[in-house]
């Protein structure tokens, strides 16, 4: 019964977590910590700290201090162990052992780029694993074999291309087949699909005029998401000839979209704004839900949980997480 | 001394003579020499001669025909005292003796027992008893042969009309003890042997005949007069109970045949035997039922505690040996024992709690389906009256109804739960407490009492810490003012909370605390006590097999309630009427929080009717104000419950508990702060300050969300400052991002909120201020080409200054004068960074100008405050702007100002104008001395304040300027010294050499002046040799020079003196 000229107060966030000190740019969920069904958030800044964040007392369980100072620019756990993968910006992307306690690197890897460009990893249960990283030359993409480091391939756009340097990595593997195949967003707008064994390009749309700043794909649905610097959101599908196709573009706003992550039960999509603002959408319609207002500077990074929180993290020090509509 | 004779031989021949002559002449005399002859006989011999001393005492009593009693009583005492040195050997003599002495006080005639002297009785009475304690070895046993049925019957009988009809106290309490010798329940140490099985069934079989007059007898004497002496009733009891408890035993019964063994007994003997089978018991059981109902309704509220004790110990040996054969008497007397758990006195207490214990142990309860299953039933039955009992009982009804009910608790235990199970019961139970525990809420006080101190959070609880929990704050209810029964209500709800299934009494009072708000306050105190409960009780647990509630399931139940307590619609109450304030709230209220964020807790709650009317009533305010309260104790005593797990739970409960403890009704407030240290205690902090500091992170989180909300939570502000106030520099990452947020929402209420923004501003700037080494940027992170970042208190004071400059001018002066202190922190935090400070004290200058000249004087007097603390980093900055743009507007108005004030009279004080005089005077000299000013600038100061040392001014004003001057003798002690001696000269001055020019001062006229006081005083404070001021004075005259140098040689001797 809202009274009229009393438009419903705009939803808060269920809380803030305080203390990186400084701009955070890297967001990850891991699971649920077996007491208290709790999963474990972890955050990347520019100071290069990772803080590892209990949601159930809401403080830093630990702090790791690995990249010299440099931002920590992606964070991912491996689904067997308790592994952690940092990369930063001091070219360097270690694997934390955070089994029993230790906080220790046990192994790292060299990058080449100095870039925003996150890394992206497929690992299954099998103990070994595929790790993308952008490499050395300036548009190139390396895929390694983990844990033993060896070199599987360099992807290269062929000459003359001219997408500029990588932006963002998917990693991705159809039910159907073995093969690997990697979702590229590149400088120049575009989004590539890399048939990775075959090293070529499968396809690639240009639905950006601005450098893409991430992206997510629903295998499912076999459709992804793409969001730039620009003024717009594209959706885009695979098709059973690996051929990428836009199936729409989403106007925002303000320009400007440094992040996005689908929710881990595909229904909602969340993208993290330049403006300040998380905006969250339906996922299937694209129908925009909500605009969450609460941080004072650009937001760098959302993560989903598999318990449906939603995590924000910006430039302004702070780590959002809101409760939205629950999971079903 | 007499000869005693040791041997047979030596006794006989004393006692012959005697004995031949009572046998001759039955005379008193004669029974009296025998017994005077006896005691100089030996036991020993004595033992040998027995049957012949006795022989002439028996023959006596034998002796056909009326005798006299005198005779009878001397003979039966000499018979005693024979029996009570020798032992009988032979059952018949046993048989023999028991019935000539019986026989003593039975008139054949009357057939009723004799009416003889009291006197006679007791001997008769006495004799009994010590022939029966002479029975030799197994004797006695023989004694009781089914054939002396008859005789022993006659005996009990007997005895037992005396103890029913007798006046006199000491016959009937012999004739009552003699009863129990007969019983054999003596409790001397004569009898050393414990009857085996077989024979205790023979006592019983034998004993059984007397059972019904025994019974009844003793419940007449029982329930008799209670003026009647306890020892009779207890005395009585104890018979009552070890007779029943003997003949209807359990252990006995079990072992009777079905089918009774022919008796090889005369067939008169055998018609008065009783078998013991399952009939009889049965109709025995139902009789003694009755008759125990009787003696407990009676003995219960007996005056004496002895008697009430007696009483208990009845109830233990019944029930514990004739938990069967007495089943149907097992309520009542369960309910007895039950009862008296809280009697008044602490032996009865202590006796009762043993038995509980006992019954415990042993499982009486428990372990026995039918004591189980009657608890249960007057359980439910005092549940179901327990409504109207509440309702009609007085205190005192009250008060044992509601200890019986615990006592039902206590031995049930984990049974309880059969009880709740059934939905009728259990809101039948809850009714009864909601109604009992009704609030009385028409104290006006409760809505007035106000908090003086708002900031004085820490102050309180040293009081509070050192009170036990149980000083809780004085309620008053509505149907009771027993502090007992509030207490028994609270020990139930433990009992309950600890035994019962919590989940399903939480959610049954859950539901009612939401049903209604009638409800509410009392559902909360259930809760609040369950949950205690749930945690442990205070006293004694009776049983081993208790279903605990985990740490875990306990934690969850809380979760929830707290949810429930904290929540909008429960914690954000009317408690005092801000009518504009409210109206903007309820608004905002009633658009609904429903955000997408409130799946998380979807269970929406009708809102407070208190909202839908047009202006809340004292007794809802009153009522509300308990409500918070009761959930504010209830916070504490879940924090105690869980202990060191309550940590988990304090992001959700501390932000809500400090709010209220900064609320502006006493009451709220007291009841906050006694929360909080018990959360302190709790999770194990050492104090309030270290709680709120260890957590400020959990209520950083509180503030910044709430603030996004300001008018729906307009006490955020206060919590902001609470924290402050309690906490150091590690809080400044946490709290930098809230105050951007603060600083962006004062900016846009400016005009609305500024008081209360300006005081949390004033609370964060002290705290930075307070921080005396603040955090260190690390040097090796600092590019060369970039500026290192801010430290972040600098960046905040600069950002709070800025604020600053324009709320100085606010039309409120309080805010103002705020305003005022929070710049000086400013100043003084900002003070190692000149290049953040100095523009903005340019910027700040000419409002601060305003505060200076055309002001409120308390404003004046902060303004000089800032001053002086700006003079201390930027002196120079200041010095040229104070000396250019105030100094002479304030100069001017003294010099204007003093002629009025000199001429006016007391009231004047009073007047705007004197203060400001009196605030500027009060401000110029502190700034002088600490701006450094140059000479013509002090001069003008000086100028203007002189005046003000004339006595026509104003005392007040008189010292304000004197201080002036003391801070300028400090910048300039010379030009001082030579103002205020041409004000007035004390002393003339004579040069210390001829060669040297005399000095003309003004003041020298020797006269005193309107001035001299003051002066006097002020020289007085004046430091330093004079000379070389006199020379460095007198210097330009010397190149004059002539005159009288002899006299100034003379004066120069002592020129110090003048000082």
């Amino acid at each position: 019964m809202a009274a009229p000229g009393h438009p419903p107060p705009p939803p808060d966030p269920q809380f803030v977590l305080r203390g990186t000190q400084a701009a955070v740019h890297a967001l990850h969920f891991h699971g649920a910590d077996e007491v208290q069904g709790h999963p474990l958030l972890f955050s990347g800044c520019q100071s290069g700290l990772v803080h590892i964040w209990s949601l159930r007392t809401r403080r830093p369980e630990a702090i790791l201090d690995g990249h010299g100072g440099q931002c920590v620019t992606w964070l991912h756990t491996l689904p067997q162990g308790h592994q952690l993968l940092s990369q930063g910006r001091d070219l360097r992307l270690c694997l934390w052992s955070l089994a029993e306690g230790r906080n220790a690197v046990v192994d790292s890897v060299p990058l080449e780029s100095v870039g925003f460009c996150r890394s992206s990893v497929l690992a299954g249960e099998q103990p070994r694993w595929t790790l993308a990283v952008p490499g050395q030359g300036s548009d190139e993409v390396r895929i390694l074999e983990m844990p033993s480091k060896t070199s599987v391939c360099t992807l290269k756009p062929e000459q003359g291309a001219k997408l500029g340097m990588p932006m963002c990595l998917r990693l991705q593997q159809a039910d159907s087949s073995p093969r690997p195949l990697l979702l590229a967003g590149y400088e120049d707008g575009s989004v590539a699909l890399w048939d990775v064994s075959e090293r070529k390009v499968c396809s690639r749309i240009a639905c950006h005029e601005e450098p893409v700043m991430g992206l997510d794909f629903d295998p499912q649905r076999a459709r992804g998401v793409s969001g730039s610097a620009g003024k717009a959101l594209a959706v885009w599908s695979v098709d059973g000839q690996q051929a990428l196709q836009v199936c729409r573009t989403h106007p925002l706003t303000n320009p400007g979209i440094a992040d996005l992550a689908l929710r881990p039960d595909r229904r909602l999509l969340a993208t993290a704004g330049w403006d300040h603002r998380v905006r969250v959408f339906h996922w299937r319609t694209m129908k925009p839900l909500a605009v969450l207002a609460f941080h004072s500077a650009t937001v760098n990074c959302v993560a989903f949980a598999s318990n449906g929180l939603l995590a924000a993290g910006s430039k302004d020090q702070r780590i959002s997480v809101w409760s939205l509509y629950p999971c079903t | 001394m007499m000869a005693v004779f040791d041997t047979p031989e030596e006794a006989f021949g004393a006692l012959r003579p005697v004995c031949v002559q009572l046998t001759k002449a039955q005379t008193v005399e004669n029974v009296e020499h025998l017994q005077t002859r006896l005691q100089r006989v030996s036991d020993s011999a004595l033992q040998e001669l027995q049957q012949y001393v006795l022989f002439p005492l028996r023959f006596t009593l034998k002796t056909p025909g009326p005798k006299r009693e005198r005779l009878i009583q001397s003979v039966v005492e000499c018979l005693t005292f024979i029996l009570s040195s020798t032992c009988v050997r032979e059952q018949e003599l046993l048989q023999e003796l028991f019935s000539e002495l019986s026989a003593c006080l039975y008139s054949p005639s009357s057939q009723k027992p004799a009416a003889v002297s009291e006197e006679l009785k007791l001997a008769v009475i006495q004799g009994l008893s010590t022939l029966m304690h002479s029975a030799y070895g197994d004797i006695i046993l023989t004694f009781y042969e089914p054939s002396i049925l008859p005789r022993l019957g006659f005996a009990v009988s007997l005895l037992l009309g005396l103890a029913e009809q007798e006046k006199s106290k000491q016959v009937k309490i012999a004739a009552l003890n003699c009863l129990q010798v007969l019983l054999f329940q003596c409790e001397c140490q004569d009898h050393p042997r414990s009857l085996d099985e077989l024979e205790q069934k023979q006592l019983g079989d034998l004993f059984a005949s007397f059972l019904p007059g025994i019974s009844t007898t003793m419940t007449r004497v029982i329930t008799g007069d209670f003026k009647q002496g306890h020892s009779i009733v207890v005395s009585s009891l104890k018979i009552f109970y070890k007779t029943v408890g003997f003949i209807m035993a359990d252990e006995q019964l079990r072992a009777i045949p079905k089918v009774q063994a022919k008796p090889a007994v005369e067939h008169r003997v055998a018609e008065l035997m009783v078998h013991r089978e399952a009939d009889w018991v049965k109709s025995t059981g139902e009789k003694l039922t009755i008759l125990i109902k009787k003696i407990i309704e009676c003995v219960s509220a007996h005056p004496h505690w002895k008697v009430r004790l007696e009483l208990a110990e009845l109830v233990e040996a019944l029930l514990l040996k004739c938990s069967q054969s007495l089943v149907e008497s097992a309520g009542p007397l369960l309910k007895a024992l039950v009862g008296l758990a809280n009697d008044e006195s602490p032996e009865v207490q202590a006796q009762c709690n043993k038995v509980l214990r006992c019954f415990a142990e042993r499982k009486v309860v428990m372990g026995n389906r039918a004591f189980a299953d009657i608890l249960s039933e007057s359980l439910h039955s005092l549940a179901t009256s327990l409504p109207r009992l509440m309702n009609s009982q007085d205190d005192q009804g009250k008060f044992s109804t509601l200890s019986l009910f615990l006592g039902y608790l206590k031995l049930l235990g984990p049974k309880v739960n059969f009880v709740l199970n059934s939905g009728a019961h259990l809101q039948r139970l809850s009714k009864a407490l909601i109604q009992v525990l009704e609030l009385d809420v028409t104290d006006i006080k409760i809505v007035e009492e106000r908090r003086w101190h708002p900031d004085d959070l820490s102050a309180s609880p040293k009081t509070s810490a050192t009170q036990p929990w149980n000083q809780i704050q004085r309620r008053y209810f509505r149907f009771f003012t027993d502090e007992r029964v509030f207490l028994l209500l609270r020990q139930v709800c433990q009992l309950l909370g600890y035994y019962g299934n919590l989940y399903l009494l939480v959610d049954h009072f859950m539901e009612l605390y939401h049903e209604s708000v009638v409800y509410r306050k009392q559902a909360a105190m259930v809760l609040n006590e369950l949950v205690a409960g749930a945690a442990g009780l205070e006293g004694e647990d009776l049983h081993e097999e208790r279903v605990e509630t985990s740490k875990e399931e306990l934690r969850e139940i809380v979760t929830s309630v707290l949810e429930e307590y904290t929540s909008q619609e429960n914690w954000y109450l009317v408690t005092c009427i801000e009518a504009e304030e409210m109206e903007e709230e309820r608004m905002l209220k009633e658009s609904g929080l429903q955000a997408i964020t409130s799946g998380a807790h979807a269970c929406q709650v009708p809102s407070f009717p208190a909202f839908s009317k047009p202006s809340p009533t004292i007794c809802s305010m009153n009522s509300n104000i308990w409500q918070i309260c009761i959930q504010l104790e209830g916070i504490g005593q879940f924090a105690r419950a869980l202990g060191k797990d309550f940590r988990l739970l304090l992001m959700s409960a501390l932000y809500p508990v400090l709010e209220k403890a900064g609320d502006q009704t006493l009451l709220i407030s007291q009841a906050a702060t006694s929360t909080m240290v018990e959360i302190g205690q709790a999770c194990g902090y050492d104090s309030l300050r270290h709680l709120i500091n260890q957590n400020s992170d959990y209520l950083v989180n509180g503030i910044s969300l709430n603030l996004r909300h300001l008018a729906l939570h307009p006490h955020t502000t206060k919590v902001l400052e609470v924290m402050l106030r309690n906490s150091d520099a590690s809080l400044l990452p946490l709290v930098a991002d809230v105050v951007q947020d603060i600083l962006s929402t004062l900016d846009q209420f400016y005009d609305k909120r500024a008081a209360s923004f300006v005081s949390v501003l004033h609370a964060l700037l002290a705290a930075l201020e307070d921080q005396s080494a603040p955090p260190k940027v690390d040097e090796n992170d600092s590019r060369p080409d970039v500026e290192p970042p801010l430290p972040v208190q600098i960046q905040i004071a600069t950002d709070v200054m800025e604020r600053c400059i324009h709320l100085l001018s606010d039309k409120n002066l309080k805010i103002r004068l705020k305003v005022l202190d929070v710049l000086d922190l400013c100043v003084l935090v900002l003070q190692p960074h000149k290049n953040q400070l100095l523009p903005l004290a340019h910027r700040t200058w000419p409002s601060l100008v305003h505060r200076l000249t055309n002001d409120d004087p308390l404003a004046v007097l902060r303004a000089f405050k800032v001053l002086r603390t700006l003079g201390g980093s930027c002196g120079d900055f200041l010095r040229s702007r104070f000396c250019k743009d105030v100094l002479p507007k304030l100069a001017g108005s003294l010099v204007t100002q003093a002629p009025v004030s000199a001429r006016a009279g007391p009231v004047y004080s009073h007047t705007l104008a004197f203060k400001l005089q009196l605030a500027v005077l009060q401000g110029l000299g502190p700034l002088c001395e600490r701006l450094d000013l140059g000479e013509g600038d002090l001069n003008k100061v000086a100028d203007a304040c002189l005046i003000y040392l004339s006595a026509k001014q104003p005392m007040k004003l008189q010292e304000a300027a004197r201080s002036v001057f003391l801070h300028l003798m400090k910048v300039d002690p010379d030009s001082t010294w030579f103002l205020l001696n041409e004000l007035y000269c004390p002393v003339p001055f004579t040069p210390p050499h001829c060669s040297l020019h005399p000095v003309q001062l003004w003041g020298a006229t020797g006269q005193p002046n309107v001035y001299t006081a003051n002066v006097l005083h002020l020289l007085q404070e004046l430091p330093g040799p004079l000379l070389p001021r006199y020379c460095g004075w007198a210097g330009p005259a010397l190149a004059e020079g002539s005159g009288s140098c002899r006299e100034g040689c003379k004066g120069g001797v002592d020129n110090r003196s003048m000082l």
